[in-house]
């Protein structure tokens, strides 16, 4: 469960894509944070995100919100949002919010490259 | 009153009406929005020292936060002195969690538009989905507007969700 309760965006170049990892917790008093550090990524251009969740222990309505318009703003771009690792419980949570559906997820970054 | 006073941290209060109910946990947050990772933290500690299971944890974490966010956006900033409050039992086979806030009257179970959680990506609603977390993770839930407070009583069965 949660041992940090503060957000930490950490920013990983793969060759074909951006990966940003998240740790500790997104919720409405952070969220901000993550915001900002995608909208550098699309401001510059990048076509491929890949949301590596490995080391995020809770995400709420205020951070799916945030993952939704990010994955429609790239849609709209012609360019690609994936995401990995997810937790357990929060497959839980995109699973009940639908997004499960609509939003690629995949079981590892390898996996999320092959994707791509 | 049968008490069992575990958590002093805070603020332990007395409620009157209470008899015959294990009082658990009863905490004052702080009305903005950074008080959502102490939340985190008391209901983490709550769930270990009862051995609750992670399920529950993550059940309680996510639907609370979600009420605890929307009070303190919508209904406490125009409120002076705003007030708002969590008590978590144990009751028998359930965990029972009140949320009271002293804000303007805000009913989440029936304002808050429901998502279509069927819509494609360009065409889903992007609000609503705190309350339908809620409505989906809490097995009974319930809504009072009580002398200038809004009270919200959720119940979470131990041990899994109701079929």
């Amino acid at each position: 469960m949660t041992d940090d309760i503060r957000l930490k965006v950490q920013i990983e170049r793969e060759e074909a894509a951006v990966v940003i990892c998240p740790s500790g917790r997104i919720d409405g008093s952070n969220v901000d944070v993550l915001e900002k550090t995608i909208d550098e990524q699309i401001s510059a251009g990048e076509k491929a995100l890949i949301f590596d969740f490995t080391d995020l222990n809770y995400i709420s309505s205020a951070g799916l919100r945030v993952l939704l318009v990010t994955a429609r703003r790239m849609q709209q771009g012609e360019g690609r949002t994936l995401f990995c690792a997810l937790a357990e419980h929060i497959a839980t949570i995109f699973e009940i919010s639908g997004f499960k559906s609509i939003l690629q997820v995949c079981e590892t970054r390898n996996d999320a490259l092959a994707a791509l | 009153m049968a008490c069992k006073r575990r958590v002093s941290l805070d603020i332990v209060l007395e409620n009157g009406n209470s008899a015959g109910m294990d009082r658990i946990l009863e905490i004052s947050l702080a009305p903005n929005l950074d008080s959502l990772g102490d939340l985190a933290r008391r209901i983490e500690q709550f769930v270990a020292e009862r051995g609750l299971g992670d399920d529950l944890g993550h059940r309680l974490n996510l639907t609370l936060d979600e009420l605890v966010t929307n009070s303190i956006s919508y209904s406490l900033p125009e409120v002076a002195e705003p007030d708002i409050r969590l008590r978590l039992d144990v009751e028998g086979d359930a965990v029972v969690a009140v949320l009271e806030d002293n804000g303007a009257p805000f009913n989440p179970f029936e304002e808050a538009k429901e998502p279509d959680t069927t819509l494609g990506i360009n065409e889903r609603q992007i609000g609503g989905l705190g309350v339908f977390f809620v409505k989906q993770l809490a097995d009974a839930r319930n809504y009072e507007r009580d002398g200038g407070r809004n009270r919200i009583t959720l119940r979470y069965r131990i041990g899994g969700q109701d079929q």
